[in-house]
């Protein structure tokens, strides 16, 4: 029999997120109404449509996106990883419920489980407006406070948006992101499914989160989720999204798109805690507009999945917009985190923060990719980029892959960049007031990331210290 | 003073088809919009895609960069979707002696 001792260096050993699969990694049985066989074609598209009796257009915009699809090469750039990315092995559609109930009774007993394991109900209780779940291919759940629907305020899964709403979704669809943006796109509006569309009237001011989480069950899953956020004049919304999977010895792949209008005066705040199990590519295209005097934040967290490449991007497109993206990336064993931002300054005296920190251990590969440009006539543009890097230990790596493009005299713009590493003075100087290794490598990390989850809502901020904590676990050796 | 370049007879554009001409180095994409013609320059103002390549969507009279997908509007030379935000330059169509012309300078 193990004694304690072993047992504790076994548990420090496993590292880079310890107990995932405990907490995150379990899987349910299937019972689904449908699941579609692998591989992607026009049969697929069309089966998708016909589940969701969509209306012709829609079931043509997808068909269009799949020619996309099939004509852009996948991405040269990135990672390495891309390669490894199997479209044939892939299930592009599984339904496990009829519909998106409103009330956690009426959702398949095995699906509520699973959220209520997730914490998913307790928190809808405590400190949100409300709430999205997605299981596979389908929100399974969705509800929203009534004061919100009272004042106008629509949230809903996509699918029931484009049947409730159609005109309103019709209008913004794809304007964003266009199907043929990117390979991926492209795949996304094809075989879309779920995800939120939100629309907040003007002045209204939602003060309490709206929350999506996605999880995906199955394995060889593909999850396709369209978000579309519209924030109308003066309004505030600020929406959370988490995600989870069981872990898999092969792999998945999440394809999100989402959309953010934020109108004159507005502001919207997009939080994503990304924790994918490890088998999971996820590959997505986040883009927001913002309008005269509208703000548009992206606080982006990334933790989990075999390889994310994600650039949430902002374009100021009128006057004295601003664009805000904090990005943190932890990337461990066999992880390749390609993350970062872009803002574009499109208008004059717009400006704008991105602030990226990367952490890189057991071999891990962080990369800040990012895209700052002033157009021409963006005259009194304002914008200033901070990446910082932290490696934990010689085998693990850094990239930094700035681009910035300037077409206007009148700007003041500025990068800075550092990679360090935790030092041994730095752990030593904690160990002399009485604080261990460990303890003390987990207090530099928190440290630098500090300026990011401080921004974070309090109960994803503990979260999050607490997920990053479990990631250092066996750092010291 | 403009200049005017000759593009084709109106009977070798029908509604539907577009004629690529060039001028000092400039292409410039003739597109028949329902019987209507409108002229932009061929060059996305987002990656410097072929625009006249896109696909022309007549009943709004848009067309979509065959590259990233930014859809313009063939009248006013502005992109209707992201990637591209800024415009593309336009240039006046006129049929005299049923022969389509543009007017550039």
């Amino acid at each position: 029999m193990a004694t304690p001792e072993v047992l504790a260096e076994q548990q420090s050993l496993k590292g880079i997120n310890a107990d995932y699969e405990e907490r995150f990694g379990f899987h349910d049985a299937e019972n689904y109404l449908y699941k579609a066989p692998k591989g992607i074609n026009r049969e697929i598209v069309e089966k998708i449509s016909e589940f969701k009796q969509e209306p012709q257009w829609m079931r043509d915009f997808r068909l269009k996106a799949l020619d996309h699809f099939f004509a852009h090469p996948m991405p040269r750039w990135g990672s390495p990883m891309l390669a490894e990315v199997d479209f044939d092995n892939i299930h592009y559609f599984v339904r496990a419920s009829e519909r998106a109930e409103r009330s956690w009774d009426d959702v398949p007993d095995d699906v509520k489980k699973t959220f209520d394991r997730l914490g998913i109900p307790e928190a809808e209780r405590r400190f949100l407006s409300g709430v999205g779940a997605q299981y596979e291919s389908e929100v399974v759940y969705h509800q929203v406070h009534k004061d919100l629907e009272d004042q106008g305020v629509i949230f809903l899964d996509m699918d029931s948006a484009l049947r409730d709403h159609e005109e309103l979704v019709k209008e913004y669809f794809a304007t964003i992101i266009p199907a043929n943006d990117n390979k991926l796109a492209a795949l996304n509006s094809a075989v879309w499914s779920g995800g939120s569309f939100v629309y907040v009237p003007p002045g209204v001011h939602v003060e309490m989160p709206l929350q999506a989480y996605f999880r995906i069950n199955t394995e060889n899953m593909g999850q396709f989720e369209r978000t579309i956020i519209i924030a109308d004049e003066g309004s505030y919304v600020h929406y959370v999204e988490g995600c989870t999977a069981p872990t898999y010895s092969s792999d998945s792949l999440h394809s999100a798109v989402v959309e953010l209008i934020a109108k004159p005066g507005a502001r919207i705040r997009y939080t994503t805690v990304q924790n994918w199990s490890q088998n999971v590519f996820n590959l997505v295209t986040k883009r927001a507009v913002a309008e005269t005097d509208a703000t548009v934040e992206w606080v982006d967290c990334n933790l989990g999945s075999k390889l994310t490449m994600k650039y949430p991007s902002v374009y100021l497109m009128g006057e004295r917009a601003h664009g805000e993206i904090l990005s943190i990336a932890f990337a461990g064993k066999g992880q390749h985190q390609d993350a970062g931002g872009k803002i574009v300054h499109a208008a004059p005296n717009t400006t704008s923060n991105i602030f990226a920190k990367s952490i890189s251990k057991d071999g891990g590969r962080g990369s800040y990719r990012g895209l700052l440009e002033v157009a021409r006539g963006a005259h009194g543009a304002k914008s200033k980029v901070v990446c910082d890097a932290l490696l934990l230990d010689e085998h693990s790596r850094s990239d930094t892959y700035p681009t910035i493009r300037i077409g206007e005299d009148d700007v003041d713009v500025g990068h800075e960049a550092t990679v360090s590493k935790i030092g041994e003075e730095q752990v030593f100087y904690l160990q002399t007031h009485g604080i261990n290794e460990e303890e003390a490598s987990k207090l530099i990390v928190n440290g630098f990331i500090e300026p990011i989850t401080k921004e974070l809502p309090m109960e994803y901020a503990v979260e999050m210290n607490r997920l990053i904590e479990l990631q250092m676990e066996g750092s010291i050796g | 003073m403009p200049e005017t370049i000759t593009v084709c007879p109106v009977s070798d554009l029908p509604p539907g088809a577009m004629r690529l001409v060039e001028w000092d180095d400039v292409e410039i994409g003739v597109f028949n919009c329902g019987g209507d013609y409108y002229a932009i320059e061929d060059r996305c103002s987002h990656d410097d895609g072929p625009l006249a390549e896109g696909e022309l969507d007549e009943a709004d009279c848009t067309v979509e960069c065959p590259r990233h997908g930014a859809r313009f509007d063939l009248r006013t030379g502005k992109p209707l979707t992201l990637p591209a935000y800024t415009p593309v330059d336009t240039f006046p169509v006129v049929v005299a002696d049923d022969v389509i012309k543009l007017e550039v300078d």
